[in-house]
């Protein structure tokens, strides 16, 4: 079982990419099970055409943890990809990283966490302990950090990069570094920037994903690029992302190196001009 | 060694209940775990048993488990707070932990939503566990939110009762309800107020009830057990108008410029007073004659910090030669209070040079 987890900053397109991933992963016959980890809970609703469902916090909210079933929470979607949301508290009202951790034990207890690919989608604006708990318990053991050339995203995936050094220390260290995915912005010399990162934190390049109105298209009706426009170029890009990944085995002992502030800002200098 | 198991470590949640639970017809609920509560009442009650006070206060826990955690545990504060206004309270306290402060549950507000339909007040304390500081950042935070019960509009001038007409009043604030000479302590304020014709209003708070607390403005000075950060002074001064004594008087010629610091406040001659006093410690420095002559030397364990002027002073009134090959004579935890406090301690000296 693969277990894998895109990490980044909101907004940044995870979801989207994390759905498509799935998609394309469940081409290849394989049994896929995405987990959304972010209180927005929005990571399967394409791969659930449009449906809100409902998420694993909001039944224990009002069921109590004992009276939740695997049916009650994991959902069939496209192509019979397992959909969960784990889903959080209200805004401003207790512990959000917390309820992801609460979570994982719960679909555990109800052994739901099963499957050739396990796709975790998390927020990475915010990394406590909670939302490192995917990489920190070995939920999540190979983490793709989806960026585009923006110097916020870098931010935030530079960010994530420290949660993983820090947990390479730990003596049996059970999550590596897969990759870096550049989710386009259309933004110059991208391409460049992004590809220079993943080689400074020690890494590179899985995948870029280019900017494509297909894509934003594709989520008005309420599918995945992979189901409304299987013929497409941008299909096609998901698809060669999914076969990297699958034949992707990073090395252990190679732990990433995260950059400084002022060497993430002399990087973006030499990119992003005026 | 006397025996003493006062305790000054811990979280904010056992300061603070110190204060709280020594009023006599209020509750309190510690907002957090069952497990926060439990070992915070633990160490405050077996204390109180030790200290021969065997009161069982009134504490609920608002329980909060995973899923306050994860959700918040303003909803358990709530119905916590509702049960216990089930019962004949006059006042609820409520005491937040650790847990509940890192998870950002607003304790202010959800006391403020009882206050405006209850008439029962529901304090909130500003404590938040070990985040929030020590046993005494918890003890001052208690007291000053018990402080709220005197009332905004306090100006003492207006309010003298017949009682404060007849001799001047005098509030005692934030006695240590687990040290083990509390009461003696307190006995000696009393006397020494007494000989300067006052005497006490209210033991804010020890032991004593809501109601009580109305009379706060019948006194004309405040005094306080131990200010060390000024902060007990600056709040109830503010609140009050009302003068304070930062300290219980320490020693002998502290207790008699107390007497003098006193009186001038209380607007009375302390001449009459001191000159009692001053006889007063004659004889019992007299009735320790047996010691003059000794040899003793101080050990503060290296911990503590010994005001040893104070120690140097005592020892030379009994005739107490102070030489380092002298009896060990180990400095109390607490500095003793008043010159009933320096007869307790002189006879403890004895014990150790006779020993």
């Amino acid at each position: 079982m693969k277990q894998i987890a895109l990490y980044g900053k909101g907004g940044i397109g995870k979801s989207t990419t994390s759905a498509n991933l799935s998609a394309a992963l469940s081409e290849k016959s394989l049994d896929i099970l995405q987990i959304g980890c972010d209180p927005k809970h929005d990571s399967t609703r394409m791969l659930m055409h449009g449906q809100w469902i409902p998420t694993v916090l909001d039944l224990v909210r009002e069921k109590g943890e004992g009276n939740i079933t695997t049916e009650d929470v994991v959902f069939s979607g496209y192509n019979n990809i397992r959909c969960v949301e784990a889903g959080g508290p209200e805004p401003g009202v207790g512990c959000a990283g917390r309820g992801i951790i609460a979570t994982f034990q719960l679909l555990e207890k109800l052994d739901a966490l099963y499957g050739d690919v396990i796709v975790y989608d998390v927020l990475g604006d915010v990394v406590c302990g909670g939302f490192a708990m995917p990489m920190r318990e070995g939920y999540a053991r190979e983490v793709y950090l989806v960026t585009s050339g923006d110097f916020m995203a870098l931010y935030a995936a530079n960010n994530i990069c420290k949660a993983i050094a820090r947990l390479s220390k730990r003596s049996k260290p059970c999550c590596t570094l897969g990759g870096v995915i550049c989710n386009s912005q259309n933004i110059e010399g991208e391409l460049g920037l992004v590809s220079e990162f993943a080689e400074k934190i020690n890494s590179e390049l899985t995948g870029f994903i280019p900017r494509s109105q297909i894509v934003r298209v594709s989520e008005v009706n309420k599918k995945t690029v992979l189901e409304y426009a299987p013929e497409s170029e941008q299909a096609d890009v998901y698809r060669k992302l999914a076969e990297k990944i699958m034949n992707t085995n990073p090395d252990p002992d190679k732990k990433p190196t995260p950059l400084s502030m002022d060497e993430l800002e002399t990087l973006a200098q030499k990119y992003i001009k005026a | 060694m006397h025996k003493n198991i006062s305790r000054h470590d811990g979280c904010t949640v056992t300061g603070a209940l110190t204060v709280t639970t020594f009023l006599r017809d209020s509750a309190t609920i510690v907002h957090g775990p069952k497990g926060c509560c439990h070992q915070a009442v633990s160490v405050l009650h077996s204390s109180m048993l030790y200290n021969e006070c065997f009161d069982i206060p009134d504490i609920f826990s608002s329980a909060m488990d995973e899923k306050n955690i994860i959700f918040g545990g303003e909803d358990s504060l709530n119905d916590a707070i509702k049960e216990a206004l089930d019962e004949d309270f006059r006042c609820i306290f409520i005491i937040g932990t650790c847990i509940s402060d890192t998870i950002g549950d607003d304790i202010e507000s959800v006391c403020a939503g009882f206050n405006e339909k209850d008439s029962v007040p529901v304090i909130p304390i500003n404590a938040s566990g070990f985040l929030g500081g020590s046993f005494e950042d918890g003890f001052i935070s208690a007291l000053k939110g018990a402080s709220e019960i005197i009332g905004e509009n306090c100006n003492f001038s207006d309010k003298y009762s017949d009682e404060c007409q007849i001799k001047p009043l005098v509030n005692i604030i934030g006695e240590k309800n687990l040290e083990y000479e509390v009461d003696a302590n307190f006995s000696e304020i009393k006397r020494l107020l007494n000989l300067l014709g006052a005497d006490v209003n209210l033991r804010f708070i020890r032991n004593i009830t809501f109601d009580d607390i109305q009379n706060f403005n019948c006194a004309s000075l405040n005094i306080i057990r131990e200010d060390t950060t000024g902060d007990i002074k600056r709040h109830f001064e503010k609140l009050t108008n009302i003068p304070c004594i930062s300290s219980y008087p320490y020693g002998i010629s502290n207790t008699l410029e107390f007497l003098k610091e006193a009186g001038e406040y209380l607007n009375i001659n302390p001449d009459l007073a001191i000159k009692h006093e001053i006889n007063y410690q004659k004889e019992m420095f007299e009735s320790f004659s047996d010691l003059r002559g000794e040899k003793i030397s101080f050990d503060s364990f290296g911990f503590q910090k010994a005001d040893s002027n104070l120690f140097t002073e005592i020892a030379r009134h009994t005739g107490i030669v102070l030489d380092s090959d002298g009896v060990t004579i180990p400095i109390p935890f607490f500095t003793p209070v008043g010159t009933g406090g320096v007869f307790h301690m002189l006879s403890q000296w004895r014990r150790f040079i006779n020993g």
